[in-house]
């Protein structure tokens, strides 16, 4: 598999799983688009370590995913400026997990609006754009508890539920247009949002994985890339769960 | 190229019609000017004319005379 000749734009890459995206993706020779909300020294020594290694253009962009202005002007930027964008990682997300009646509406709203609204603004912003180049390829970063509903993630879980909905409805409408929708569900992973998590629910959600333990944020990675990637090239409109397995 | 000459390209190449059929389209005449066909013309007309059109003057671009009109006072194309 390769990502040779294509640039992915990834929102959420300055730490979790949107890092080990953006090193598979550029150890795949893809160039990248890295999105953080701020920048840091740190975010920038790190994507010009990869880019160095990888001998391919890693492109920083900032903007909070909740600033509809902020994100208009960085596409704008890469669409004057001519910027290829093949593939798009919706990538950036806020975890919260609580019972429907401690959780305010302003929460699930913010939420709500992190998780699915900014991925589709981003979305309807690029997609257009996208259809100039050939084998374009969308993948939203679910979550398994978008498929696995339980108690105490009204929020969260209920927002990635929307945004696999999102993947399907999108898939079925672009595909004439020579894009391919994809969604990916991970278990829980290595990350920093999964330390955030209460021990007990974490400790539930591994037992719930046949494998019985954490994924690791590469393995979630190269799935990403494969569907991606002119590999998958029939792959369209699939929630791919990346989890160990069901118990 | 003209800019009425670049308009009239996007509807050709969106709808497969000749240049002169196109001047009198709406939204709907021909089944090629479907909602897929609609985004095609779209991205045509933002290639074309290198502008990112609002989702609500996408919904108003209803006939080929109507698309000028938008791109005219929305987004600085002069005819």
């Amino acid at each position: 598999m390769t990502l040779e000749g294509k640039t992915a734009f990834i929102t959420g890459t300055n730490r979790g799983l949107g890092r080990a995206f953006v090193e598979v993706f550029a150890a795949n020779r893809a160039n990248v688009i890295a999105h953080a909300r701020k920048e840091t020294p740190e975010f920038r020594e790190f994507l010009n370590d990869i880019a160095q290694k990888n001998s391919v253009t890693i492109t920083p962009v900032f903007f909070d995913m909740t600033d509809s202005a902020a994100m208009r002007s960085v596409v704008r930027s890469i669409v004057m400026a001519k910027t290829p964008v093949n593939i798009l990682i919706n990538s950036a997300g806020v975890a919260h997990g609580g019972l429907f009646q401690m959780t305010s509406m302003e929460k699930i709203h913010e939420v709500f609006v992190v998780n699915l609204f900014a991925h589709m603004e981003l979305t309807q912003q690029l997609l257009r754009y996208m259809m100039r180049f050939p084998h374009g390829s969308i993948v939203n970063i679910a979550s398994i508890s978008g498929l696995d509903l339980k108690k105490g993630n009204c929020a969260y879980g209920v927002s990635k539920a929307a945004l696999i909905a999102f993947t399907k409805t999108l898939a079925a409408e672009v595909a004439q247009s020579g894009l391919r929708v994809n969604a990916v569900c991970p278990g829980l992973a290595d990350t920093d949002m999964a330390n955030l998590m209460e021990a007990k629910a974490g400790a539930e959600m591994i037992a719930r994985s046949a494998m019985n333990r954490l994924g690791q944020p590469r393995e979630i990675a190269e799935v990403v890339a494969f569907l991606a990637s002119d590999a998958a090239s029939f792959v369209n409109g699939q929630i791919i769960s990346v989890d160990g397995g069901r118990a | 190229m003209t800019n009425i000459e670049k308009y009239t390209q996007a509807f050709v190449n969106a709808f497969g019609v000749d240049a002169e059929s196109a001047k009198a389209l709406k939204y709907q005449d021909i089944p090629a000017w479907d909602s897929v066909g609609h985004m095609g013309l779209i991205a045509q007309l933002e290639e074309q004319f290198g502008i990112m059109m609002e989702p609500d003057d996408i919904v108003d671009l209803s006939s080929f005379e109507k698309g000028k009109d938008i791109l005219a006072t929305k987004y600085g194309v002069e005819f």
